[in-house]
């Protein structure tokens, strides 16, 4: 093998994980530029569970977006699996949780949850029992034939993110997925939606603002900085998988926090002094 | 129950003082019989009349609501097609926006003329003014639904056509009941219109022929009946919006 192969991460983890390259998103807007992410590098190996975290603007959301085909990156590169953002997205390999929990208002929640199995032509039955289980797991029974707009905040999210279960991604890219739920269910849900990683073996990029979420289901936390928006740190988790919520009071869990928070606070005092 | 009282009743109470004013009037010699008859005189109109309404009524009937759906339907579908292109939608959009000026009033003799008198040409003439409320509605409202659902449908790799059934069609709900609506109670009284000139049946001729020999109770029998019908159809586009719409309620928390 040579030096240069060497280097570069595992071949494992580039054929099968997510990969970003170089990656750079300068929106336009008329004469003004943004630049959202400056050619940030970011390896996530097949399976494993990857938070990014960061002050608000930073882009996160941008990130995803690129992933998921929604954007374009002005320059560089984003793989899932080896394949293009747009080739992953045509042979449905991620489901995208995003940020504002879309339902569509005219369909009530078993019709909204069962839609990515609809356009991608599953039978009737085998959507229907697909999205029931989805619902049961995020604790919506009972609401199925309730529309959106008869939803709390949280209970959209909730069913938001069983839609993309019903999916079973080998990616799951998710958007501040809990934000709008109480402590309590957001703890339930974690490690609920942990399981099922466990169980589909898929790869996790999630979007959080709260610090302990990222521990819980992370392998590793990426900490990024605004203006422009950049990767500033990786911290890794090693609790392995199989987690319970007995890692809270784990002793390494405390000084985690307390890196990440200070992690974070550097990431934003570069951008205020 | 309470609410449906609430809702028919003050309308009910305002029409029965004005029909008991105008009898009244009638009486007292206030108003010219030989323009408007009096209340009783036009029911017994209606009674009297009712073979000669009814044929006159169903001609009207079935040129106004097949012209309804025949210009509904192919406005829909011209809607559709201007959705895929934005092209097309730049050539033609404008101009459908400027028909709008035409008063049907001016277009009437030329369609009799080019298709001759009867049913076809009221039934093209309505068609014509049924179709372009519903295109300009639902070239609108196929571009109304939220970015996001479009991002949604894209992420899950929907193709152009489930992105129109699925999210553009039902996002544009309210703009076609806002065509519906605004055609529905155009389609009586445009199908009148073309019969003054452009037919040897249906209420708009009974109007003509009534008038031109003073039988002023058949003349306001015809209209009452195309009231009547104009109002069943706009109440039958009214509850087909509610049961079509059921998410529609909920949102406004009714
Ligand atoms: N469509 C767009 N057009 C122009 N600028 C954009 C667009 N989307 C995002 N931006 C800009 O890009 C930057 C990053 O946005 P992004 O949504 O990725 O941030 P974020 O990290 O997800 O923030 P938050 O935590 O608040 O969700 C912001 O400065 C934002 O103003
Ligand atoms: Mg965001």
């Amino acid at each position: 093998m040579s030096a240069a192969l060497a280097n570069q991460p595992p071949l494992r983890a580039r054929a099968d994980g997510i990969s970003i390259r170089d990656v750079q998103m300068v929106y336009r807007r008329g004469v003004q530029t943004t630049t959202a992410l400056a050619g940030c590098n970011l390896e996530i190996p097949a399976g494993s569970w990857v938070s990014l975290i960061g002050a608000s603007g930073c882009g996160k959301s941008t990130l995803l977006r690129i992933l998921s085909d929604i954007v374009q990156p002005t320059s560089g590169q984003a793989l899932l699996g080896g394949l293009t953002p747009t080739e992953a997205r045509a042979e449905r390999r991620f489901a995208l949780v995003s940020q504002h929990a879309v339902m569509l208002p005219w369909r009530k929640v078993l019709a909204n949850v069962e839609l990515g199995l609809e356009v991608a032509r599953v039978p009737k039955a085998e959507r229907r029992r697909r999205a029931e289980e989805a619902i049961e797991m995020v604790g919506l029974r009972g609401f199925e034939r309730a529309y959106p707009s008869e939803l709390s905040g949280g209970m959209r999210q909730r069913a938001a993110i069983a839609r993309a279960l019903t999916l079973k991604p080998a990616y799951l890219l998710m958007d501040e997925p809990f934000g709008a739920l109480d402590e309590l269910l957001r703890d339930r849900l974690n490690f609920e939606l942990l399981r099922i990683l466990e169980e589909t073996k898929a790869t996790l990029l999630l979007v959080t603002h709260s610090i302990s979420e990222a521990i819980i289901l992370s392998d590793k936390v990426v900490v990024m900085s605004p203006r422009p928006g950049r990767i500033t740190q990786e911290i890794d988790i090693d609790f392995g998988h199989n987690r319970s919520p007995a890692i809270r009071d784990d002793p390494r869990f405390g000084r985690l926090e307390s890196e990440l928070r200070h992690a974070l606070g550097h990431s934003m005092g570069d951008e205020h002094h | 129950m309470k609410q449906l009282a609430a809702l028919v009743l003050p309308p009910v109470i305002l029409l029965g003082t004005t029909i008991a004013l105008w009898g009244w009037m009638s009486a007292q010699g206030m108003i010219p019989n030989y323009l408007l008859p009096s209340p009783g005189k036009l029911a017994g109109a209606l009674v009297g009349d009712r073979s000669v309404l009814l044929r006159h009524g169903l001609a009207t009937t079935e040129e106004a609501l097949s012209g309804y759906v025949i210009g509904s339907v192919l406005g829909l579908l011209a809607a559709v097609v201007l959705s895929f292109s934005r092209r097309l939608r730049a050539c033609f959009f404008p101009l459908a926006l400027a028909t709008q000026a035409i008063p049907i009033i001016a277009v009437t003799p030329l369609i009799v003329l080019v298709m001759g008198r009867g049913m076809p040409a009221i039934l093209t003439l309505v068609s014509i003014t049924a179709f372009f409320p519903m295109l300009i509605n639902m070239t609108r409202g196929l571009r109304v639904a939220d970015r996001g659902y479009h991002e949604l449908l894209h992420s899950l790799s929907a193709s152009r056509l489930q992105r129109l059934a699925i999210v553009e069609l039902p996002g544009a709900f309210p703009y076609l009941f806002a065509a519906l609506r605004v055609a529905a109670t155009a389609c009586f009284i445009n199908a009148i219109v073309g019969e003054w000139i452009g037919s040897n049946i249906g209420l708009g001729y009974l109007v003509v022929i009534s008038g031109q020999y003073f039988k002023m109770p058949t003349l306001w029998a015809a209209i009452v009946v195309t009231a009547a019908l104009t109002l069943i159809l706009v109440g039958i586009v009214a509850v087909m919006e509610r049961v079509m719409t059921p998410w529609a309620a909920t949102e406004h928390g009714s």
